[in-house]
Parts: C-alpha cells; structure tokens; sequence
C-alpha cells in the first residue's frame, strides 16, 4: 500500500476562497494509501515546505500531492522540496486547484468537490508514479540571434564578448534595423549613426559572430542546447568574397530611380546597391526585381565595371544548416500604415486621414529621414510634395494607437518621446516655423523624459493640444486639420504645411510565421509572448529561446538594450555549463511489442525516433524497432497516442496512471 | 447477408476465362523464379480437399509449381502471410506473392507501414473478374448473383505495378453497388437508429477475432485488445467491450484498410464490417483526399498535419 501525503494550499485566498480546503484534506484523507492530507495557507513558503518535509520524514511518505496552483508555477519548487527530503522529485505531482478550479469557479459546493476529484485524480497518478532520473544532454554553446537591429546586435556583442560564437540572421542587406534610420535620439539628442554604425562595425570585425545578411531562417529543428537552424541566404548577386565595396557598380548602374526603403521612399537607389553608405557588410546587393539585367538579359554593365569580378547572376540561394544552442529573437517592428486595409482585416486604416494618400501628410520614420543629415534632404525639413519647407507643422500622437476601433488598443510607448524630439528637430532646423502637437496623454517615465518633454513645450515652443483629430484633407498647398481641444473645449482647425502621424508599433510581417517555426506563442497582435510577464520577461515558454526588443512589444532604444543584454546574461548562463539537466519525462518503446510500423517516426515533431536494429551475438539481426533518443524526446505524448500497439509510453504519463486517473473520477 | 453471395434473381454466368490463363501463367512463373532462385517460395493458392475450392498455399519447390491455381474461389487476401503477425509463414529470403487488386493495395499498405520492402518481395499481379461470396455454393460458377459484394464494385480488376501481371480482363457488366446502396441507407438514418443498427450488429458478436487475425494491417504481435494492464477493451464477448472492439478496429484501420473485405468473409456472426471500413474510408477521402491505392505513401494522412487540413471536426 502507498504513504502518500497530500498538502492542500489555500494560496492566501486565491482558494480557500471558493474552496472548503479543509474538507477537501478531510475526504482526500479517507482515500485508500493515503496516509496523510492536511492543508497549509502558503505550501510554496518556507514553512509550507519544512511541513512538506517533516511530514515525509515523519509519516514515511512514498509519493506526494501538492494540491495548488499550475504546476507550471511551483512543480519545479515541490519537487526540489521533495528532493530535500530525500525522496525521487518525481514523486511529487501538483494536483492544479486555482487555475482550473477556485478561479473559474464561483459556487463553493461545486469547486469543493470538483476540488476533491481533481486531487483524487493525482492521488491515483502518483500510486503509478515511477522514480525517474534526469536525462543530461551536452549543450552546443553556440547562440543564433534573429534580427540585425539595436537589440540583435547588442545581444550578439554581449555574447560573443563572452567568448561564445554567434550567427547573426539579418533579412535585409545590412544589419542596422530601425535604428540607423533614426536621426537623432530622445532624451539627448545624440546622433543615432554616431552611436550605432560603430557598433555595426564591432560584429563586422568581430571574431566570434559570424554574420548572414540578406539572409532568413528557413526552420528550426531540435531542442535547447541541440538546435538545428537552416539559414536561407539569398542570392546576393556579388560574391561577399570578391567584392571590395568600392562601390563603382551603384555609380554606374543605369536604373537610378527605385524608391529607397530604407528612406522611406524619399530618395532613390540603383538596383544594385547598398541600402545606406554606412551598410555592415558594405556588399552591394542586386534587386532582381528591378535590374534590367535580370528584367530583360540585357545591361550586365555592373558585371562590366567590376574590378575584381564580383557580381554573379548566376548565384543562387544557399541552405545552411548550422548547430546552435540558444536562439535569440530579435525581429522588431514596424509602424502601422493609415493605407486601406484588407476586407475582414481586425485592424482598419484611416480613411479620414486620407488613407495615405495625401503627400505631405508622413509618418514618424520619414521625418526621421527628413531630419538626418545623412537623409534624401541632406538634413533640411522640406515637404515631399515640393521641396518647401514646412511653416506649420501638425503632429499627430496615438494613430493607431490605443485606438480600440481601429482594432489595436497598447500604447507604442515611443510616440510620446519621439513627437517632442521630433518638435525640438523641427525647431532647430526651422527656426521661425511652429510645431503643433495632437496628444491624448504625454506618457514619458523614464529617465529625464519628463524634463526633455517639458523642454520641448516650454523651451522649445511647441504647442500642446490636448485632444484628437478627426479629419485631415488637402485643401490647396495646405492641409487642413481638424481636431478638438478638450481642455479649452473647442474644436480646431489648422492650416498645416505638413502633418506628421506618430503611427502605432507593430511586429514584423511574417512575425507569426517565424513564430511557427520557432515553436513559440505570440499575442493577438503578432508580438512575441515571454514565458512570465513580471519573472520571466525575456525567455519564451519554449527553452531555449529567448526576446530582445521590439519584437516582444513596443520598445525605445533603452529598452531594447537592457534587454538584449539580459537576453544575452540568459544565454550565458546557460552556455556555462557543459550539459543540460533535462526533464527525465520522455517517451519509451517497449522493444517487444514494437513492430516497427513507424507511425511514431512519423508523428515525431521532434524527430527523435530512430531505428533501432537488434541482433543477436552472432550479429544476426533479431527485428528492427523504434528507439526514442531521451536527450531529443520533447515529452509530448504524440507517438504514445499514434502507437497502434501501445508500445510506447510517456514516463510519468503512462497509459495505466491515465486510465487509473479516469477509473477515479 | 453481407458478404454473403447477393441471390440477384438476375443472375447471369459472368465470363471467366481468364482464370485458366492466370492459372498457366501463375505455374510458369514461380516454376522459373524459384529455379534461378529469384525467390525462395511463392505465395499462392492451390486447390481445397473438397472439390471446386481453393487454399492459400506456400510452394518452394519449382516441381511442385503446377499445384499452383488462380479461380474465383481464390478469396483470400495473402498479403496477410508476409505481415509480423504470420511471421512464421514465410522463411527468410526474397518471396513471391499472388496478389489480386484488392490484395495489392494491402501490400502497398504495409510497404507504406515500414511492415515490407518492395524489392524485398516479387509480385505476380493476376487479372480478376472477381472472386465467389461466401455463401456460395462449391462448384458452382461465378455469376452475377454469387459474387462477393466487393467484387461487384471493384476497381482494380487489373493491377499495376506488379512484376508480372498475369492474365488479360474480359469484360464486365455493370452491376448494382450493393454495398454502397446499403452505406447511403445507413447514411440516410437518424444517429440514434444507426446507433441501435450497429449495437444490434455489435450484440452478435463473439470476440472469436476471426476478423482481427485475417487483417493484413492488424500485424500487432500484441494487440493492445489484449493487454490487461492497464485493460483498454474488455476481452468476453459482452455489449461495451464488444463495441469498443469493434470501434478500436474502425478506427485502427481508418487511412489504412486496403478494402479487401477479409474481417467481413471470415465474420462467423455476418457483420457487415466492411460497412464500416469503407465509411471510414469515406471520411478520409472527404477530409484529407486520401485513398488507399496501389503505390506506398509513407504518411498517411492520420500520420501528418498539414496547415490546410480540415479543422471542421473541431467545434
């Protein structure tokens, strides 16, 4: 007969509050093998575990329950107890009565006794309960960061300064992101080129990182310490090899007139080219799409040029399988666009700001481009529509924004600072023209925010209306604004040379699709979910795979630094150690019974079912089975429910403790 | 009933004059393979102790090849003799197989399961104009009123990719789908006269697993209707374990039963199983286009998940 002890916790009130916890330890107390069931306030604290403790010392305790929270909160915490205590960790369950019963629950007979069965239930699990030992996997101590931006390069740095090596995936050309699109940066107004090119420079040179530009994750395969990453790198058209950027190809390439992306449309490009002078690699690279050559078969002329012979036609993409221990996902964003949206599309566009069509109404990054000296302008604010300069600007906080109608209802946390940098920007460089700014609340914790935002309405003269726009149209050279303000209580309307949208942050395109591939969760909006939003806010759910910036949710460049750094001090401290301790619950085969049909192979999404050929001591072979390799198995249970035979079975979830459980209720 | 001859009052010789011809060439065949040694032993029928019958035989004796005869009593599937389950059956070695249509979709089943390997095995392919139903009576010629249910809806009358097809079709006429005719009345019924439909079927049944031990594709040397620990279907003959049993076979066969009919002719009770085995194949073919066919697929569509695939089941 089983001793097993069952603790049941009243979480402060989180239980105790729909549930009788002292009934539940009295009828629980009654079940056969039950040889102790009492309840405790707080089971996670201190003295909730020395109970837990003392009891297995003195009630010789041979299996545990802790009815309490999900055990993804504390299983790790009671079996460390259980451990202390001189019992196999594996003995110990947590029968989950918050999540799944006192929370969702308001009738407090009903949750009592649906308390009682689910703890009834673990109660029979834990008699089947098996002792298990962890399984222990060597660890490829090398990270793969995804996204060239502030966030992916600072954690690729902080890595590879640590001596470890680093695959940094860009998609784009040059690594640089968002950032090195930025003119100057709140709350000090250094230059944004200043302080990122050298550090673009650092992972050039560095020799632990080893950069793929222009370059996406095809997939991912494996677990943490033991990934397979496959690197689509896309056909360059220049040899990385060859090229010495000397850049005569872009001076001679006869299509001169592709719209810049990385200025926002304002200036052009060749079709071969490098997105901005300061690009890390400084390669160019053929927009197929464009170039006359790849249009027609005729031209070549960058081929022509080149000194050393680098430009390639013929080069095609490249798959790159490469071993990783540790990924870090840093995509970040995009800003939101007023354009039309697709039909049924959650997220609408606004049509009263003209959908986008009206010249002189830009977003945030143009003017970004508009303001930096190394920008289409050449650093003077001029409309796009004439090249004039703008005497009255409007500023638009909060579209898209916590606009629940137009389907996102966060904060981008940005906008606030970067309207008032943009207004200080304006001033600078216009100095006899005046900046006019719609705002919903000026939302600026942190550190000297608040004082650079003061300076930008009592210094630096921009003039603050608190309320929304409802309108924009041309009317003439101009664009009318409409608006209200709401603490004087009228409505506005403003004559504006240009209107800037300070639009909502978004994930990336394709966000989601990298997550699937990733096997990582992600919100309603695209942005990636961290495992715990106040304690676990950098790693995902899935081990091994870690956030930085953007990507997790609307960031300033402050952020985005701390927590690719953090991000980063989580692969180090997983990269400084030799071997994994895994989880020992994993899937089995049982080698008489198999008979090798495979589904488990094939169902596998881990890939960690082999063949396995035994033979006998002559080397004769016997038959061929399934073998499921422990340090690969995930533990999720798909081959033991596809095996026609049952001849699999999950440690800890074996398919007597299942039926045991179902015979309880 | 059921696989039983339907007593069409129609009934009309169909011509069988290819099973001579599939006979000679049968004979010849293994005689040659099993003197050059292409093959250990051929996987065939020869005739019953009682005459105008057929048994599955085994001959590795190139002498013994003219033993060898293809009639349409030749019902059984013998893909089931190279499966795990009959291991014994067939030595070591390279072997021959008679496979009608039906049964060659069996045998890409199991290449398909990793249960056999193509060049493993040679098959003599034979032409079938479809095989007697059970309650036939010995002797008696094949017509349109004594043949197995299946055969009147057959599809693979010649098969393909065979090393050697034996035999050229005569023709055929068209026959009434008695077996779909009795699917689209079952359709037609509410769940709950469905239901009492199959618990009635389901009462008669004996748990001999006659059907069980006939399936190619039951080739578990433990049937987990077996295991007692932990028990998942009670194993005496009563109305709960009987019709998980029967539900855990439907459904241990759906994306894989090759059709063949076998559990339905050797059913001591008459259940209509093959009922079951082509609605199920029915919803594969519905929700993921797959059928059953003549080539190995090495994912089955229950063995894969595809973005596309119908989420509807899911309410």
């Amino acid at each position: 007969m089983s001793r097993i002890g069952v603790f049941v916790c009243h979480c402060g009130e989180n239980i105790s509050r729909t549930v009788d916890v002292e009934r539940v330890a009295a009828e629980i107390g009654k079940l056969p093998g039950v040889a102790l069931a009492t309840d405790y306030k707080y089971m996670c604290s201190d003295p909730g575990q020395g109970l837990l403790k003392k009891a297995v010392a003195e009630h010789k305790l041979d299996g545990l329950v802790v009815a309490a929270c999900s055990p993804r909160m504390h299983e790790k915490t009671f079996r460390n107890a259980a451990k202390a205590a001189g019992l196999n960790p594996f003995l110990c369950e947590m029968a989950n009565i918050r999540e799944h019963c006192s929370w969702v629950h308001e009738d407090r007979e009903e949750a009592t006794a649906k308390a009682i069965d689910i703890v009834r239930l673990m109660v029979e699990r834990v008699k089947k309960d098996k002792a298990l030992q962890p399984i222990t996997v060597p660890i490829t101590k090398r990270a793969l960061v995804i996204g060239g931006g502030i966030a992916g390069i600072q954690a690729a740095l902080d890595i590879a300064d640590c001596g470890h090596q680093v695959l940094l995936v860009e998609r784009e050309p040059s690594i640089g992101g968002h950032m090195a699109q930025l003119s100057e940066t709140f709350p000090t107004l250094d230059c944004s080129q200043c302080i990122m090119t050298p550090k673009m420079v650092d992972v050039a040179n560095h020799p632990n990182i080893k950069l793929y530009t222009w370059s996406e994750i095809e997939h991912v395969d494996g677990y943490i310490g033991n990934f397979q990453v496959t690197i689509r790198k896309k056909a360059r058209s220049v040899d990385m090899d060859k090229c010495t950027g000397c850049g005569i190809c872009m001076a001679k390439c006869p299509q001169k007139n592709i719209k810049s992306k990385f200025d926002c449309g304002l200036g052009t490009r060749p079709a071969i080219y490098v997105p901005f002078p300061q690009a890390v690699p400084n390669t160019p690279v053929i927009d197929r799409e464009n170039c006359t050559y790849f249009k027609s078969g005729k031209c070549g002329v960058c081929a022509k040029v080149c000194g050393p012979g680098a430009v390639d036609y013929d080069q095609q993409d490249e798959l790159i399988t490469e071993p990783v221990g540790a990924i870090v996902v840093a995509t970040g964003f995009e800003l939101y666009s007023i354009a039309e949206k697709p039909k049924g599309s959650s997220i609408k566009g606004y049509g009263e700001f003209g959908h986008g069509t009206i010249p002189d109404v830009i977003d945030g990054m143009t003017f970004e481009r508009l303001a930096s000296a190394s920008g289409p302008t050449g650093g003077k604010i001029l409309r796009p529509s004439d090249g004039r300069e703008p005497k009255q600007v409007v500023f638009v906080q909060c579209v898209g924004s916590r606009a629940r109608e137009k389907g996102i209802s966060y904060c981008s946390k940005v906008c606030c600072m970067y309207t008032a940098k943009h207004t200080m920007l304006y001033k600078h460089k216009v100095h006899d023209g005046q900046a006019y700014v719609f705002f919903m609340d000026a939302r600026t914790p942190g550190k000297s925010y608040d004082e650079f935002w003061r300076r930008a309405v009592e210094e630096e003269e921009a003039v603050y209306i608190r309320g929304m726009v409802s309108r924009l149209y041309q009317k003439g050279d101009k664009i009318v604004v409409m608006g209200s303000d709401v603490l004087v209580g009228v409505q506005v309307e403003i004559e504006a040379d240009l209107v800037v949208l300070a639009t909502a942050v978004q994930p990336r395109q394709g966000a989601d699709s990298l997550a699937q591939k990733l096997g990582i969760s992600y919100d309603t909006y695209n942005f990636y979910s961290e495992a715990h939003a106040k304690l676990k806010p950098v790693e995902c759910a899935t081990a091994g795979i870690y956030l930085a910036g953007a990507c997790q949710g609307p960031k300033d460049i402050p952020d985005t630094v701390s927590q690719a750094s953090a991000a980063a001090a989580k692969v180090m401290t997983l990269f400084s150690r030799d071997q994994l301790e895994r989880e020992p619950i994993v899937a089995r085969v049982n080698e008489r019974n198999c008979v090798a049909c495979f589904s488990c192979k094939k169902v596998c999404p881990y890939g960690a079912v082999e063949e396995k050929e035994i033979r006998d001591r002559q080397g004769n072979l016997i038959r061929v089975v399934a073998y499921v390799n422990p340090g690969v198995c995930g533990g999720c249970g798909t081959c033991q429910a596809t095996c026609p035979s049952k001849s699999v079975e999950l440690d800890g979830y074996t398919d007597e403790q299942v039926m045991a459980m179902i015979e309880a209720l | 009933m059921n696989n039983t001859a339907q007593k069409l009052e129609t009934a009309t010789p169909l011509d069988t004059s290819c099973y001579a011809a599939v006979t000679d060439a049968i004979r010849k065949e293994a005689s040659r393979i099993l003197t050059d040694g292409t093959v250990t032993a051929v996987v065939g029928y020869k005739a019953g102790r009682r005459a105008g019958t057929t048994m599955p035989a085994i001959v590795t004796d190139p002498a013994k090849a003219t033993e060898l005869i293809f009639s349409p009593a030749c019902v059984n599937n013998l893909a089931l003799y190279l499966t795990k389950a009959k291991k014994d059956v067939v030595k070591k070695g390279r072997v021959a197989i008679v496979a009608k249509g039906c049964d060659m979709r069996a045998l890409a089943g199991l290449m398909g399961e990793s249960q056999l390997k193509r060049e493993e095995i040679f098959i003599i392919g034979v032409v079938c104009a479809g095989v007697k139903g059970s309650g036939a009576v010995n002797g008696e010629p094949l017509t349109t009123g004594n043949l197995a249910r299946k055969c009147r809806e057959c599809t693979v009358h010649t098969p393909e990719g065979a090393d050697l097809t034996a035999g050229t079709l005569p023709s055929l006429p068209e026959l009434t789908p008695v077996e779909a005719e009795e699917m689209a009345r079952l359709d037609a019924m509410t769940p709950a006269e469905r239901w009492a439909f199959w618990k009635e079927q389901f009462s008669r049944c004996v748990r001999c697993m006659a059907c069980r031990q006939v399936c190619p594709f039951c080739y578990c040397e433990q049937c987990l209707c077996d295991k007692n620990r932990p028990q998942a279907v009670e194993s005496t003959p009563r109305p709960a374990g009987n019709m998980a049993w029967h539900i855990v076979r439907a459904m241990h066969l759906a994306g894989r039963c090759a059709g063949c009919a076998e559990c339905e002719r050797v059913c001591p009770m008459d259940i209509p199983l093959n009922l079951l085995n082509r609605k199920m194949a029915l919803e594969m073919k519905e929700l993921y286009g797959f059928e059953a066919g003549l080539t190995p697929v090495e994912k089955g569509p229950l063995a894969e998940y595809k973005d596309n695939d119908d989420q509807s089941f899911i309410k």
